[in-house]
This record gives structure tokens, C-alpha cells and sequence, in this order.
């Protein structure tokens, strides 16, 4: 499996249905187990490259994740071994109460019912989420939300964490939770994010996205330590 | 925001609470099927329905003034329906005049027992709602083999109806923020817009929530892990409150068969 790279994408273009296109082209390689910020402006193309990431959206390109070509034999096995958390935790936890979101995805696995409860326990535990199991999403705290979100995903062991904006609209608390939880996760990560310092602490190197494309891609501490670069694309 | 919620007394521990959902679905689904096809003149029968109700209450630790706020909200939609039944009718049986106005007493019958029945439905359901969590109650319909769409509908609307308040009291705040009075027969296209966006970004939420599902797998249903088997207690429940309510139902007639009345 390790000769494989985690993602590799070659020249990707996508229109959204009225037209609008949102990527232009975009190249990149992930390997196994690397930490990868995505930055860039807003309306860059960030959201939508990282739909990509587990076959929701299918633009024209090459795209292999986890060593597999996306398509329909392939899709169910990449969804499993991609997790994807979304920006507002209210898309993400639908289910009547915690923990059925977080067995949401192990249960379409078709896992036993033991296997299950383990796996969701493990996942509310590395959240520090045991004991609301039963509460509805919408009696939890937004910090509270986005990290069951995070368990949501967590639960079906996946291979690659892909986050859009996982701090966004936390308290400095919330924020540092959530960091020192995704920093305890051994996985292959693409975390969106408009705080550098939280990219600093995370990740090792620095997509930087603008137009539908990649505009520079390096070590972090590079990317950062170009202030032209960045203010070009509205990111200092 | 903090809300109000229909199920907001379902997590108070009580016998009632702790029975299965469909014991209590069938259990009170059946109450009001009773009290509704009870004979009009069956006083006795009505009351012991209330009875029924009110124990139950009592059990369930549910406050009385919960219950009776929402059955005072059902009133105007029962008046608007059968409040002029007594003022119109047939010669059948007697009459009042009351200041020259008359109102009959077979229309006065019958609007007691539209208002007795009605409210005697909204209590019932509401006593149901308020001892059954909303995930319970959908599980509990599920198993009695309700289509699982319409399980799906209301869980939804449930999960999101709060999302959607949320978002027009931040809207309607920000509207008002700057100054807009809605007093004005223009002002009107304010709403319009408001409206419009709100659907806009339902129906964008929505198509997020679905990718959501997507990613974890989601083909097409929704599946569950819950198991409550049936226990004694449920069963016992269940046909005891239905054999009193079929009594009830039934002892108008056996009154008047045996006393010839």
C-alpha cells in the first residue's frame, strides 16, 4: 500500500453546473502520513478541490486516492477510507441523536453491531466525547458539535482525515482542542484553514490555492516567510 | 439560541417514559380512536377517558400546565369548526332560546363532543410526545412499519427545523437592525426576499447534508442500530389502558341493554 501515494491528481478541471469554473488545472501529489495545509482566499477553490478528495464531485482529470482510480466499483471503498468533515458541523450531524451520527458511517459499512459500538466509542473517546451519546445534535455547544463531526468520521478509521476549516467560529479554546486532537491522529491529513499559526502548528508544509489553481506549494515555513506571495493572494 | 422543544419533558425518568414506543404509540393511537367513536350522550365514558389520561399524567411526572398550554392552542381551530354547529339544525329534540337567539340541543351535543374528543386527541399526543424521545418515537414508528420515508421526513424536519429558526431570527435581526418597520404595503418585498433566501439556503443546505451522507457511505437508507425488545411490562400496559378504554367505549350501550334506558 505505502508505494502508493495518499492522493495524486493530475491536471483537474471542474465547472460548476451553471458554469462557473472553479478549478483550472490543479496538480498535486500527497504521500502517505504527510499533514498538508490548504490555504487561500475565499472563493479560491479550496471547498471544492477537497470534494474531490472522495469522489463527491467528479471533474475532468486524473485522480487517484489512496492508490485507486475514482469510480463506481472504487467509490464506496474510498468514501471509507476518506474522511470528510464539513465546515458547518449542521451538515454533518443529521442523526437523531450523537450516537447515531457517529455510527452513521459504520453502520452503511454493514459492521456487526459489536463492532460497531466499539469503533463509535473509540471515536467519541479520542474527541473527549463519552457520555452524550444520547443527546440530540442540536443540545450541544458549537464547540461540542465539531468535535462530534470530527468522531463522525473518526468512527469508520480512515485512512485520510480531509477538514474544511475545522477551527472556524471557536473560542481560542475550542480552537486549541481541536488542534491538539487532529495533532494526536497518525492519518494522512488536508486540513483548509485560514489561520497560519494553526498551520504552523499542524502541518509541515503549505498548498497555497487561488483561481481554481495551485499557486505555491512548499515547506510551510517557506510559504510563510513569503509575505509577497501570500498578500498577492490575500492571505496576510 | 435556546429553544423550545415538543419532546422537552421525554428524558424525566418515569414508569411511562421507560415503556417501549410502540406499546405507547398503540396504547394511545387506540385511546383516541375509542374516545372519537364513543356514543355522543356517553358522559360517564368521556370522564373516564380524562381519567385514564390524568393517571397516566401523574405517573409520567409530566407537569399538568406543559399538557394544557398545548391543548389551549387547538381550541380556536375546534371553535372555528364547530362553534356555529348550534345555532344551525334540525327540530330534533329540544331547543333554548337564549335573548331570541336559538340554539339546539342536539348541535349543543355535538359540539361538546367535537371539543371533549379534540382535546381529549391533542392531550393524549401530547402526553405521548412529551414521554417518548423524538429518536424513540421515529424507531418506535419504523418497527410498527410506517414507510420508512415519511420516517425520514420527520426525523429531518425535526433535526432541522431549529437550523432554519436560527437562521430567520438572524436574519430578521439583521433586517431590523437597519431600521425596516414592516408597516408598509411596500415593504412587503423585504419579506418576499426573506422568504426566497431562506429557501435558497435550505435547499443548498440540503444538497450539503446529502454529500455529507455520501461520505459515510449513505445508500439510499437510512439504517439503525437500536434494538428494544418488547418486554411484559409493555405488553400488560398496552392491553389493560385498550380493555378499559374499550369498556368505556362500549358502556353506553351496555348500560342501556341492561337497564333498558
Amino acid at each position: 500500500m505505502h508505494h502508493n501515494k495518499a492522493v495524486e491528481i493530475k491536471n483537474l478541471h471542474y465547472k460548476y453546473p451553471d458554469g462557473t469554473s472553479a478549478l483550472n488545472g490543479v496538480d498535486v501529489v500527497i504521500e502517505h502520513g504527510e499533514t498538508v495545509a490548504l490555504l487561500g482566499p475565499n472563493g479560491a477553490g479550496k471547498s471544492t478541490f477537497i470534494l474531490h478528495l472522495n469522489g463527491i464531485l467528479r471533474g475532468n482529470g486524473e485522480v487517484k486516492i489512496l492508490g485507486l482510480p475514482i469510480n463506481g466499483r472504487t467509490l464506496k471503498e474510498i468514501r471509507r477510507r476518506v474522511g470528510l468533515v464539513f465546515q458547518d458541523p449542521d451538515d454533518q450531524l443529521f442523526c437523531p441523536n450523537v450516537f447515531e451520527d457517529v455510527a452513521f458511517g459504520p453502520i452503511n459499512m454493514g459492521l456487526s453491531k459489536e463492532e460497531i459500538v466499539t469503533k463509535v466509542n473509540k471515536a467519541l473517546a479520542s474527541v473527549e466525547m463519552e457520555g452524550f451519546e444520547k443527546r440530540p445534535a442540536h443540545h450541544l455547544s458549537f464547540g461540542q458539535k465539531k468535535r462530534v463531526a470530527i468522531a463522525s468520521v473518526l468512527s469508520m478509521e480512515p485512512d485520510m482525515l480531509v477538514l474544511d476549516e475545522p477551527t472556524s467560529n471557536l473560542d481560542p479554546r475550542g480552537k486549541g482542542k481541536i488542534i491538539e486532537i487532529l495533532g494526536s491522529l497518525p492519518v494522512t491529513k488536508v486540513v483548509i484553514t485560514h489561520n497560519l499559526d494553526e498551520a504552523t502548528k499542524l502541518c509541515k508544509r503549505a498548498i497555497v490555492m487561488d483561481e481554481g489553481k495551485i499557486v505555491a506549494d512548499d515547506a510551510i515555513e517557506k510559504i510563510l516567510s513569503n509575505e509577497s506571495m501570500l498578500k498577492n493572494h490575500g492571505l496576510f | 439560541m435556546k429553544h423550545f422543544f415538543i419532546d422537552k419533558y421525554s428524558e424525566v425518568k418515569s414508569p411511562i417514559r421507560n415503556l417501549d414506543a410502540r406499546a405507547k404509540i398503540i396504547t394511545f393511537f387506540s385511546l383516541i380512536l375509542l374516545c372519537v367513536t364513543t356514543p355522543p350522550k356517553a358522559l360517564l365514558a368521556f370522564g373516564g377517558y380524562y381519567l385514564i389520561l390524568a393517571i397516566m399524567l401523574v405517573i409520567s411526572k409530566v407537569p399538568l400546565s406543559f399538557i394544557l398550554k398545548r391543548v389551549v392552542i387547538a381550541i380556536p381551530f375546534i371553535l372555528m369548526v364547530a362553534a356555529f354547529i348550534p345555532f344551525i339544525g334540525a327540530d330534533v329534540g329540544g331547543s333554548y332560546n337564549l335573548w331570541g337567539i336559538t340554539l339546539y340541543q342536539r348541535g349543543l351535543l355535538i359540539l361538546f363532543n367535537v371539543t371533549v374528543k379534540a382535546l381529549f386527541g391533542v392531550a393524549a399526543l401530547t402526553l405521548l410526545v412529551s414521554t417518548t424521545p423524538f429518536d424513540e418515537l421515529m424507531e418506535g414508528l419504523k418497527k410498527l412499519g410506517v414507510p420508512k420515508v415519511f420516517i425520514t421526513i420527520a426525523s429531518f424536519m425535526y433535526r432541522y427545523i431549529f437550523v432554519v429558526v436560527d437562521e430567520t431570527m438572524r436574519m430578521k435581526r439583521a433586517r431590523d437592525s437597519r431600521n425596516f418597520e414592516g408597516r408598509w404595503i411596500w415593504q412587503a418585498s423585504a419579506v418576499g426576499h426573506m422568504v426566497a433566501t431562506l429557501f435558497l439556503r435550505s435547499y443548498e443546505r440540503g444538497e450539503r447534508v446529502y454529500s455529507a451522507m455520501l461520505s459515510r457511505g449513505y445508500d439510499g437508507e437510512v439504517k439503525s442500530l437500536s434494538e428494544h425488545p418488547i418486554t411484559r411490562k409493555d405488553i400488560i400496559f398496552t392491553l389493560f389502558i385498550i380493555s378499559t378504554a374499550v369498556l368505556l367505549n362500549l358502556s353506553y350501550a351496555l348500560i342501556k341493554l341492561f337497564i333498558g334506558g
